[in-house]
C-alpha cells in the first residue's frame, strides 16, 4: 500500500473534483433531478398496483372480447336470406333498371305483337 | 396484521429505491452531461434510465442495482449519440448550425462555504479543465473512466455496464487515465 503512488493520488484528486462538481449542480438542476426521481418512484408504484398481467394485455383482451361480442350480436340478430321480402327486391330491380322499365311501359304493344306472331304460319303468311 | 406485512414491505422497498436513486442521481446526471454537453438532454437521459430501471429491474437484488442502472444509462447515452449523429448530418446538409445549450448562470456563482478565494479559483479552474477534458474524451473512454474511477466499479462490473469485454475496458480506461493525467499535470506546472 503505497500512499504516494502517483496514479492513486491522481485518481483521488479526480474523484474529489468530480464529487465537488456533482455537489454543486445548481438549484434548478437539483430540483429537476428530484422531480425526475419522484416521477420514477410513482411509476414504480403503478407497476406494483397493476396485477401480474401487464395493463396493455388487459386492454387488448377487453377490446378483442368487445369486438367478438358485437360481431356475434350482429350475426345473431340480422335476418336470414330466406325471410327476405323478394317482392320488394323485384320492384327495386324494375325501378333501377332503365331498360326493363321501358319494356314495362310498352307492355301492351308487346302483348299485341306476341299474339300476332302466334297466329303467323310456318311459311311466314298470316292466318 | 397479515395484510400489513406486504404493505410494510412495499413501503420499505420504495424507500430503498428512493435512497438508491437519490444516491446516484447527481453522478448519473454528470455522466450524461459529460456525454451530451447539454443539461436538458442529460436530465432527459437520467429520467429515461430511472423509469426503465424502476419498471424492469427494481425487483432485482439490491447489490445488482448500481451496475444495472449504469448499464441502462449507458445504453440511453449511446442511443442519444446515434440520434444526434443523424440529426447533425441532416442539419449540416441543410446548412443550419447546431443549437447550443446556454450555460446555467447559477454555476458561476461563488461558493460562500469556501473561506479561501484563491484556493476556490484554483479548484474551479481545475474542475472546469477536468470536466472539459472528460467531455473531449471518446465516449467509450469517458464511460470506462467514469465507471471505474468515479463510480468505483471493478473490471467485470464495468464490462457488464458497457456491454463489452474486460480487455476493452482496460484499454479504454488506461488511455483515458493517460490523457487526463497529462492534462492535470500541465495545469499545475
Amino acid at each position: 500500500m503505497n500512499a504516494k503512488d502517483p496514479e492513486k493520488l491522481f485518481l483521488e484528486e479526480v474523484q474529489r473534483l468530480l464529487d465537488h462538481g456533482a455537489e454543486n449542480l445548481g438549484s434548478r438542476t437539483e430540483r429537476r433531478l428530484e422531480e425526475v426521481r419522484v416521477g420514477a418512484l410513482s411509476a414504480a408504484d403503478e407497476n406494483r398496483s397493476s396485477f401480474s398481467l401487464p395493463r396493455r394485455w388487459v386492454l387488448a383482451g377487453s377490446f378483442a372480447m368487445a369486438t367478438l361480442a358485437v360481431a356475434a350480436l350482429f350475426f345473431f340478430l340480422s335476418p336470414s336470406a330466406k325471410t327476405l321480402p323478394t317482392g320488394d327486391l323485384e320492384e327495386l330491380e324494375i325501378i333501377t333498371s332503365r331498360e326493363r322499365f321501358d319494356i314495362y311501359q310498352n307492355l301492351d304493344f308487346y302483348r299485341w305483337l306476341g299474339s300476332k306472331e302466334n297466329r303467323v304460319r310456318p311459311n311466314g303468311k298470316g292466318v | 396484521m397479515e395484510t400489513k406485512v406486504p404493505m410494510d414491505s412495499a413501503l420499505e422497498s420504495k424507500e430503498m429505491l428512493n435512497r438508491f436513486l437519490a444516491e446516484i442521481e447527481r453522478r448519473a446526471f454528470q455522466m450524461a452531461k459529460f456525454a451530451t454537453g447539454h443539461r436538458d438532454e442529460a436530465l432527459d437521459l437520467v429520467q429515461e434510465a430511472m423509469l426503465r430501471f424502476v419498471r424492469h429491474y427494481s425487483a432485482r437484488p439490491r447489490q445488482e442495482w448500481n451496475v444495472l442502472f449504469y448499464r441502462i444509462l449507458r445504453s440511453r447515452i449511446t442511443d442519444w449519440y446515434r440520434r444526434t449523429f443523424v440529426r447533425r448530418k441532416i442539419l449540416a446538409w441543410l446548412g443550419r448550425p447546431e443549437e447550443e445549450d446556454p450555460e446555467d448562470p447559477l454555476q458561476n456563482l461563488p461558493d460562500a462555504v469556501n473561506p479561501n478565494p484563491s484556493d476556490q479559483v484554483l479548484r474551479h479552474e481545475e474542475r472546469g479543465a477536468l470536466e472539459k477534458a472528460i467531455r473531449a474524451l471518446p465516449l467509450r473512454q469517458q464511460q470506462a473512466f467514469l465507471l471505474r474511477a468515479w463510480e468505483g466499479m471493478d473490471l467485470k462490473q464495468t464490462a457488464f455496464a458497457m456491454k463489452c469485454s474486460e480487455g476493452s475496458v482496460k484499454t479504454h480506461y488506461s488511455r483515458a487515465v493517460h490523457t487526463l493525467r497529462g492534462l492535470l499535470e500541465d495545469l499545475r506546472s
